[in-house]
């Protein structure tokens, strides 16, 4: 697998940006922010960003598996990462209408490289779920509510999963 | 691969198919939380709340170790997942020195020195059920924290043993198609 051009954590905040998340969050992930106020608007500014990550995985699994561009014997694999992050999604809605804020929609179009065959692909899933664990890791600390905080947790958790099964497919050691 | 039988219950409170235990559905509806419920279908388990800080290190010690013995027994058996074993029980050891920074910062006294209770079962599935119920004990125990550093810390153990618990589920499939 060939390492980000960028160092991992420019590259988060760079996909996380794309993603449409918002400036708080971004600081967290950029390294220019080292906490943010604990409070219910940090939380659901997390959420927000989250959703964001959550909502630009969906769509690369999407367009590889209804392009079917995912290998015959990894397409269960994508079917069922996918239903991850569509379970992470609806969870981290419902939290954020449950306080009174307003989830960010799917965004019209994201840019998700040229993605002309399996092995673009895998690279492109691969690098989004680095995000998406790199993201959760560097804001779970900043959670305040503790069921978030647990739902978070165990988000994570799935995104390690995605995350490893992906390095084991490309060759990239995995322990 | 994805959708084997040898796949332990899906993870709970992530809005996957799987599990909650009555205990958080209570106090999700307690904290106004009800509309969740919907997304979290039925756990075979109840999830742990840990009522402080001390309880969750200790049951993170507790299952560590118990983990420890089952790889060491696999590895005896074993010699081909040596590799793995040595990786995984020197992040342990790493692990636990981090937990001892997080108990002094927290005011908690040093971990008990953990004995195993009983030869283990040398079998992937033991292993597994093992690696899940600690990777379980440390997101569960997150909100016991209360400190933003030591989330920090534990949530990075997270990543390492949920990577660990994935090896293990590629070890067992591996298996499985083997026959």
């Amino acid at each position: 697998m060939a390492r980000p051009a960028v160092p991992r954590r420019d590259f988060v905040a760079r996909l996380a940006r794309m993603a449409g998340v918002s400036a708080p969050v971004l600081g967290l992930l950029d390294g220019s922010v080292q906490a943010l106020p604990r409070s219910e608007a940090t939380d659901v500014a997390i959420l927000c960003g989250a959703l964001a990550l959550e909502h630009e995985a969906i769509a690369l699994y999407d367009l590889g598996l209804s392009r079917n561009l995912f290998p015959a014997g990894l397409r269960g694999y994508a079917v069922e990462f996918r239903g991850d992050h569509q379970g992470h999604r609806d969870t981290q809605i419902a939290i954020v209408e449950e306080r009174g804020g307003r989830p960010p929609e799917r965004l019209a179009r994201y840019e998700l490289g040229p993605l002309r065959n399996g092995d673009e692909l895998l690279r492109q899933a691969l690098l989004i779920e680095v995000a998406a664990q790199e993201a959760y890791t560097t804001l779970i600390s900043q959670i305040r509510t503790k069921d978030y905080l647990l739902s978070a947790a165990f988000i994570l958790v799935d995104e390690v999963r995605h995350m490893t099964v992906w390095r084991r497919v490309l060759g990239v050691r995995i322990y | 691969m994805a959708g084997s039988t040898a796949r332990a219950p899906r993870l709970a409170f992530t809005g996957r198919a799987g599990q909650l235990a009555l205990p958080r559905r209570t106090l999700l509806r307690a904290s106004g939380l009800a509309p969740l419920l919907a997304l979290f279908p039925r756990r075979e388990a109840s999830a742990a709340e840990y009522s402080s800080a001390a309880k969750a290190l200790d049951a993170v010690d507790r299952l560590e170790a118990d983990v420890a013995v089952r790889l060491r027994a696999l590895s005896d058996e074993l010699p081909p997942v040596r590799p793995f074993v040595g990786s995984v029980l020197a992040d342990q050891e790493r692990q636990r020195g981090e937990r001892a920074r997080v108990r002094r910062r927290l005011g908690l006294p040093p971990a008990a020195s953990q004995q195993p209770t009983a030869p283990p079962e040398r079998d992937l599935a033991s292993l597994r059920k093992a690696q899940e119920a600690l990777v379980y004990a440390h997101a569960e125990g997150l909100p016991a924290l209360d400190d933003s550093w030591s989330v920090r810390i534990l949530a990075r153990h997270i990543v390492e043993l949920a990577r660990h618990l994935t090896v293990i589920d590629l070890w067992i499939e591996a298996e499985e198609q083997r026959g």
